[in-house]
């Protein structure tokens, strides 16, 4: 299975229940209301203007927290979601400076502060079966879980179907290399607060290009280092039997 | 000729005398007073980190997780250590042996600077007891992982490189001759580890193309913070040998400076010219010249911290003063925190849509640890054969105040007026960061979305389990309820804090009795009689 949440800005009346119903499966506080991402709000609504925004993490298909996180904390699964492993994690917050979108939270008033974002309900629904909580409470089906390809596929019909609802761009469809969180709006995406200068390469390619050539650049290096200290050397003994150390060293450093 | 006191001069001290601050400091003790302030305020940070967590001692927040503590005490301190690996490698690869009286002094700055990056990232680490877990959780996609084990290595690398000294101190020749034995191999193993993970300090930020500023973000990062670290670690080696030689009172060889002076000129060059180009090509040159906070700090770090010393070091008038020698090398130290500070903060900014400027407890750990620093060279010098080898013996100390002061009242000036602008130029463009932006209108996107109300899809009527006594079941109708409550209507209204979104009739938490309904909670949060009707008339609700 390949978990997708397809939410289409233009059903959304902005009632709050895929909010509170993240809170209520999560067990999060509710002092800290609905409009904003935080540690303890994994799902909210924005108002940008008067339209009403979900924001959630993507869980893009090639996570940039994934790659940068230096204990594997965080895990793209099988299934779609992308899940943090809370044990792992040493708190170094690579991940919330690479997200392209900023969802990674951080529980900066904790003593043992961890990193929060929407985990897609795997452990409590998705992963035995169940859609994740924000979904089932939407009682305008204006946020679904399903087969990512099958959202796809739904949502470029509704853009077909309506071409003068939407904006013609199903959003992470291909934005940040493709993301499992999928946004429908009428309103050009810029203007609603999401990122638009991604290119569809997914993130972990940039830093993966130069990692994966430094093993070939320490293999050179090393022999190169070895290299020049035998010959600095051997030139040494060399002058030494000669009897002309002196000479040639002054010789060597000019 | 060690100890021949033409540099001293003392009797050619002029009238007007440049001031010689460092005696006069020295002579008051303040630089230990300044010591033990940075060491109080340091402590007291310390205490609320641990105590209060992250939140309280920083400024650091979602949209601004890393500040002053990478980008000063990780990408600096490791920067300026990088002194370690190149004279390491310029002494015992290359072979150059006159530098040898200066390979100790680096390799000691730069296993403190190693072990105090470490202590920083206990600081800033959100669980720093599980700073081991890249030995053993392992993910080779991650720059951090690659930067970890380096770091961990190269540090063991030098604890090596530096033992002879203690093993000398303390006559234990066995472990010596095993280290001489080995000591090229560990060279060379500390040359590649540093290349690595100097270079990959840049890679950290190529992840970030959309919130690194443009006259910083290239995929050419690994290879600029490589050149600079190794020019800002010769220039601070330089700096390091001027002020030590001098307080320890031994005589620096002005020949070594000048060796070094011409390898960060070929170095610093190499980097200016690179970034100009990398600029171009990526289409970002403009930036350069648009007056931007971002802009003023560009050409901070590359006009007056990498092109004015190269030109100074590569005049022949100035290599051959040591009191120029100082100056262009504390320039290149400067412009190199200032490039590395651009790179954390001042380029971060304005994408994050937040204000950053370090708390009070931000600077006092960060000066704490220099302090730090100063104060474990210092008492190294002391004990342990650093400038010496324990078969020398050292030369009796001068007296340092008679040598002739480096620092004049100009460079003084000229220094504190560049810490001042620079200070102020991070404020600036660190208070400038733009709010995420507003769309555009908001009545456009308004009139699309009213003019689509959907219905929504309700879940069907739902009749509570009646008790023994109850006048007759209640059953709840959403349709009912949405349409009286009319446009306000919102989910949350009732289910933010009453009823669970999950389950039919349940509240969030513990179950929906009669004693709670008609005690003020639940249905009454709005059958009160004035949002609804109150709940005096039983058949209202019980069918009967």
């Amino acid at each position: 299975m390949n978990a997708a949440i397809l939410t289409d800005l233009t059903r959304c009346q902005g009632c709050e229940a895929c909010v509170w119903a993240c809170k209520e499966i999560n067990g999060l506080p509710r002092e800290d209301g609905a409009k904003r991402l935080s540690a303890t709000t994994w799902t909210a609504i924005e108002r940008i203007g008067d339209v009403p925004v979900r924001r959630q993490c993507m869980h893009c298909l090639e996570p940039a927290c994934v790659s940068v996180c230096p204990v594997g904390a965080l895990q793209k699964t099988s299934q779609g979601p992308v899940v943090y492993d809370e044990s792992r994690c040493m708190g170094c917050r690579y991940c919330m400076l690479a997200c392209p979108f900023g969802m990674p939270k951080y529980e900066w008033s904790e003593l043992v502060p961890g990193v929060r974002k929407c985990g897609m309900c795997f452990d409590r629904a998705v992963s035995h079966g169940e859609q994740p909580a924000c979904t089932a409470a939407c009682p305008y089906g204006a946020t679904q879980f399903g087969e990512r390809d099958a959202l796809v596929a739904e949502a470029r019909r509704r853009i077909a179907e309506n071409p003068g609802r939407y904006v013609d761009k199903v959003y992470g469809e291909r934005d940040a290399g493709g993301t499992s969180v999928l946004y429908l709006s009428s309103v050009p995406f810029e203007q609603l607060g999401f990122p638009s200068a991604l290119n569809g390469d997914p993130y972990p390619r940039l830093t993966w290009e130069i990692l994966s050539k430094l093993p070939n650049v320490v293999g050179v290096a090393a022999v190169a280092l070895f290299g020049i200290h035998w010959i600095t050397r051997r030139r040494e003994d060399v002058a030494r039997a000669e009897g002309t150390r002196d000479e040639n060293r002054t010789g060597a450093q000019s | 000729m060690n100890g021949t006191p033409e540099l001293v001069l003392g009797g050619r001290r002029r009238l007007s005398a440049p001031l010689d601050l460092a005696a006069r400091l020295r002579a008051l003790g303040l630089w230990k007073v300044v010591l033990l302030g940075a060491g109080a305020l340091g402590l007291w940070a310390t205490i609320v980190r641990y105590t209060q967590g992250l939140g309280a001692a920083t400024h650091l927040s979602d949209s601004f997780p890393w500040g002053l503590w990478i980008g000063f005490d990780l990408l600096v301190g490791v920067g300026l250590a990088a002194g370690g690996f190149v004279v390491a490698a310029t002494v015992h690869i290359f072979r150059l042996e006159k530098y040898e009286p200066i390979a100790r002094p680096a390799v000691l700055t730069a296993f403190l600077g190693y072990l105090l990056v470490i202590v920083a990232l206990l600081y800033d680490l959100g669980r720093p007891w599980n700073i081991w877990h890249p030995l053993v959780m392992w993910n080779p996609h991650s720059v951090m992982f690659e930067v970890a084990w380096c770091v961990m290595l190269y540090t063991s690398v030098l604890a090596l490189e530096f033992s002879p000294l203690v093993f000398e101190k303390l006559g234990w020749h066995r472990p010596l001759s095993w280290l001489r034995a080995a000591f090229v191999p560990l060279v060379i193993a500390g040359v590649l580890l540093s290349t690595l993970h100097q270079s990959s300090l840049g890679t950290l930020y190529v992840i970030v193309p959309g919130k690194l500023h443009g006259l910083w973000y290239t995929p050419l990062l690994p290879v600029f913070f490589f050149l600079s670290a190794v020019a800002a670690g010769l220039a601070m080696t330089m700096v390091e040998s001027c002020l030590s030689f001098r307080a320890f009172g031994k005589r620096i060889e002005t020949e070594l400076l000048q060796g070094m002076a011409r390898v960060v000129v070929v170095v610093l060059s190499v980097l200016t010219v690179w970034k100009a180009i990398d600029l171009l090509t990526r289409g970002n040159l403009g930036l350069v010249f648009r007056i931007t906070p971002e802009s003023a700090m560009f050409w901070g770090e590359m006009a007056l911290g990498a092109v004015l010393p190269a030109v100074l070091f590569a005049m022949p008038r100035v290599r051959a003063s040591e009191r120029g020698l100082f100056f262009a090398a504390v320039l290149t130290v400067l412009g190199f925190i200032l490039g590395r500070l651009n790179v954390a903060i001042t380029g971060m900014v304005a994408s994050s849509g937040v204000h950053y400027v370090p708390s009070w407890m931000e600077f006092a750990v960060s000066l704490l640890l220099v302090a730090l620093g100063f104060a474990a060279f210092a008492a190294a010098v002391r004990w342990l054969p650093v400038f010496h080898s324990a078969g020398e013996h050292p030369e009796p100390a001068q007296a340092p105040a008679a040598a002739r002061p480096l620092l004049t009242r100009p460079m003084l000036v000229f220094f504190w007026g560049f810490l001042a602008i620079g200070a102020g130029l991070l404020w600036a463009a660190s208070v400038r960061g733009t709010p995420p932006t507003e769309p555009a209108g908001s009545g456009g996107a308004a009139a699309i979305v009213s003019g689509d109300r959907r219905e929504p899809r309700l879940p069907p009527e739902f009749t509570f389990p009646t008790g023994a006594d109850s006048p007759g079941p209640v059953t709840f109708r959403h349709e009912v309820h949405v349409a009286l409550v009319g446009e306000s209507a919102i989910c949350a209204t009732c289910h933010a804090t009453a009823w669970s979104l999950r389950a039919s009739g349940a509240p969030q938490d513990g179950a929906a009795t009669y004693d709670r309904i008609h005690a003020g909670d639940l249905c009454a949060n709005c059958h009160n009689g004035s949002a609804a009707f109150a709940m005096d008339d039983c058949a209202l609700c019980h069918a009967q």
